[in-house]
């Protein structure tokens, strides 16, 4: 059997049966279905009703209000008049409901008073929906008449065919947050394993004895396959935990989570192709960082230094992961689109501009091309500073040294 | 099997020069033993031997050819600085070295039992090896070094941390491996163990080859021999003090007189000279050990 593959293999073996990984994977699986299950839980079950509200003042008045509130509120109550000023204890014995709004005419003014456990929840929605009655007041014209007059026909066409209404979109975006953050772990956990496994090998000195028998660089080759195996079979496993989160939601509530779960995990919501992109940037993030995270191994002598050479590591991948964030928001920005091909940070920052964009082909293909490419070029350096650092005891060495070892 | 020859090998590290110019050659089958002082050059040789580094000048060849990766999956290596996966079991840490050298499995498995079996670890096969004392790690690291059979087995300084009963196990299991016709190269502080393991010697300080050859060879070569005599009597010591050449060495509380003669001194006619001057009960030409060829090889006694 072939060097490399034996050490893939145990090295697999080893990563894939230790209790971090197994530990991980569970907690992030968990993780993930939390991620999908309690928004609607809350929404649900848990909390008030955000949008369950009651009504004070004259009947006509609350009357006309209610129908005019209808598309955005639940009107749980209507009452003349309240017996004082309403608490928690008021709004919890009406049912749960989110807020009291005391309406009042004040010549041509409409009054609204409203009591809410959020109040940040309360004011635009409820000032547009009840715009009408205030015209009505000012003007003497009928609300419905208002009504009429005031509707506009909007249509809102997706640009490029990538998503077909505004649901579908805020859909992606939160699958794209969500996968954004699988990747940042992902790669956080299986390059510092990777890390953790070279340290162990150069601090317990097996080291000399693996090299003596196998090439540093196919040493490494194993490992950073074994570890990437390990971490695409995670990956897999939290997505699949998703869709079951998704596909669970839909069979408990009787609708799709996307109209009303931020993070839209069922199985529709994922296409292959974007789930193929994931995994090829994975792939190549990880790469990126598993060979800079095993290099940097090499050169320490005690496993209480790991720290101190991984810190710096960490920038780039946080870095990353913020700027995918705003990858989300503005996917075509020039700012967005340049990032996107930057190596360390292009797997982050291309995979949200897909999952919320029509990115153009060439840009996914250059960005893959370009930070494969420096895959290879940082495995090749990086294997240059593993080779000597395995056998390198004593002081750390100082940059200037890494730099020789790169020049040699 | 093959004959390995090192020529001029020389290997620095930045400024430091470890390895100056290293030359010997190992027949097949040999046992041969390196010493030398601390940081004079012994396991960069090795090393260098095992590729692990590349020499700055020189070659290493295996039967005529560089050592390459697929001559030294059939090399075998323990090196100074023992190292083990601390969670591994010793069954799956010796099959997987077995395997790393080309051993498929299942016979990975049933050469790792065998050596278990042979070693004594029965009753530890199936712990981890950080669970293991210094003395079982490092018969492990043995079993990890030789389970594939090696044609070439370099043992960096093998008996250190061994009790002497761990220490006559290593010593037995080596000797094993000589009569299976492994070449084997040593190095150790212990001269007595290399002594009666070894066929031929290398000395090496400051980086280079200071004496070698065999030890019949390497006393040939020494200069001078030791003539112990007794009984201490002024009629033998006026004797051994006329004999060209001789010089006394410290009695100490000896009943023995001690002279350093030239190694090609007619000791026949010393002895004849001094059963004609008195009576001796004790006559003995004492051949150099392997510690004083090596002590004064490296230059610390003369």
């Amino acid at each position: 059997m072939n060097a490399t593959a034996v050490v893939f293999n145990a090295e697999f073996k080893r990563r894939i049966t230790s209790r971090p990984y197994l530990v991980a994977t569970v907690i992030g699986a968990l993780s993930v279905i939390l991620l999908a299950l309690l928004p609607k839980l809350f929404g649900s079950a848990l909390g008030p009703d955000a949008n369950h509200i009651i009504l004070v003042g004259d009947p006509r008045l609350t009357s006309v209000a209610a129908k005019l509130l209808a598309k955005d509120f639940t009107v749980a109550a209507r009452r003349t008049a309240l017996g004082g000023t309403p608490d928690s204890a008021y709004l919890e014995a009406h049912g749960r409901v989110a807020a009291v709004a005391v309406l009042g005419r004040d010549g041509e003014r409409l009054r609204v008073l409203i009591y809410a456990r959020d109040p940040s929840a309360f004011g635009g929605a409820f000032g547009r929906d009840l715009a009408p009655l205030q015209i009505a007041f000012s003007t003497g014209m009928s609300v419905a008449d208002i009504q009429r007059h005031a509707v506009v026909a909007v249509e809102v066409r997706g640009v490029g065919g990538r998503f077909s209404n505004a649901s579908a979109a805020n859909a992606a975006k939160g699958i794209a947050y969500l996968f954004i953050i699988l990747l940042y772990v992902a790669i956080l956990l299986n390059a510092q394993a990777i890390m953790a496994s070279v340290a162990e090998e150069k601090t317990s000195r097996i080291a000399e004895l693996l090299v003596a028998t196998i090439d540093p660089t196919q040493l490494l080759t194993a490992k950073v396959l074994a570890s990437a195996a390990t971490g695409v079979i995670q990956l897999a496993v939290w997505i699949a935990a998703g869709g079951a989160a998704g596909g669970a939601i839909v069979g408990i509530f009787g609708e799709s989570s996307s109209s009303s779960v931020p993070l839209d995990l069922g199985p529709i919501a994922l296409p292959p192709g974007e789930i193929l992109t994931l995994v090829a940037f994975f792939l190549v993030g990880f790469v990126q960082y598993a060979v800079l995270y095993a290099a940097a191994a090499s050169l320490i002598n005690r496993t209480e230094d790991l720290g101190a050479v991984a810190g710096p590591l960490v920038a780039p991948v946080v870095l990353g992961f913020a700027l995918a964030q705003f990858g989300v928001l503005a996917p075509n920005s020039a700012a967005v689109a340049i990032f996107s091909q930057i190596p360390l940070l292009a797997p982050f920052v291309m995979f949200a501009r897909i999952a919320v964009a029509s990115v153009p082909a060439w840009q996914i293909v250059l960005s893959l091309v370009v930070n494969l490419t420096v895959a290879v070029a940082l495995a090749w350096l990086s294997g240059k500073i593993y080779r000597v650092g395995l056998l390198l005891y004593g002081r750390p060495p100082s940059f200037a040294q890494v730099m020789k070892i790169l020049r040699t | 099997m093959g004959t390995l020859i090192l020529s001029n090998v020389a290997r620095s590290f930045g400024d430091v020069v470890a390895v100056r110019d290293v030359s010997f050659t190992v027949p097949a089958g040999a046992t041969f033993g390196l010493l030398g002082p601390n940081g004079a050059g012994k396991t960069t040789t090795m090393r260098m031997i095992l590729g692990i580094l590349v020499p700055d000048g020189g070659t290493v060849t295996w039967d005529g050819a560089p050592v390459d990766y697929e001559i030294r999956r059939r090399f075998g290596y323990l090196p100074e600085e023992r190292g083990l996966y601390g969670k591994l079991r010793v069954r799956e840490q010796i099959a997987y070295f077995g395997r790393l050298h080309g051993i498929i499995p299942p016979d990975d498995a049933k050469r790792a039992a065998a050596w278990i079996e042979r070693l004594g670890l029965g009753a530890y096969a199936d712990r981890p090896c950080a669970e293991l004392s210094k003395g079982n790690q490092q018969k492990v690291q043995i079993a990890c070094a030789a389970l594939h059979g090696p044609e070439l087995l370099v043992l960096d300084e093998p008996f250190s941390g061994l009790d002497p009963v761990n220490a006559e196990t290593l010593l037995e299991l080596l000797r094993g491996l000589q009569r299976g016709g492994a070449t084997l190269i040593l190095s150790s502080h212990q001269m007595w163990q290399l002594e009666d393991l070894c066929e031929s010697f290398g000395v090496i300080a400051g980086g280079t080859v200071r004496a070698g050859g065999t030890l019949p060879e390497l006393r040939a070569s020494w200069p001078t021999r030791i003539v112990e005599v007794e009984p201490v009597s002024d009629a033998l010591r006026d004797v051994l003090d006329a004999t060209p050449g001789a010089k006394r060495l410290p009695q100490g509380d000896r009943p023995t007189l001690a002279y350093e003669v030239p190694s090609d001194a007619d000791t026949a006619g010393l002895l004849r000279r001094l059963v004609a001057a008195g009576d001796v009960t004790r006559f003995e030409r004492v051949e150099p050990s392997l510690r004083d060829i090596y002590l004064r090889a490296i230059g610390a006694a003369a």
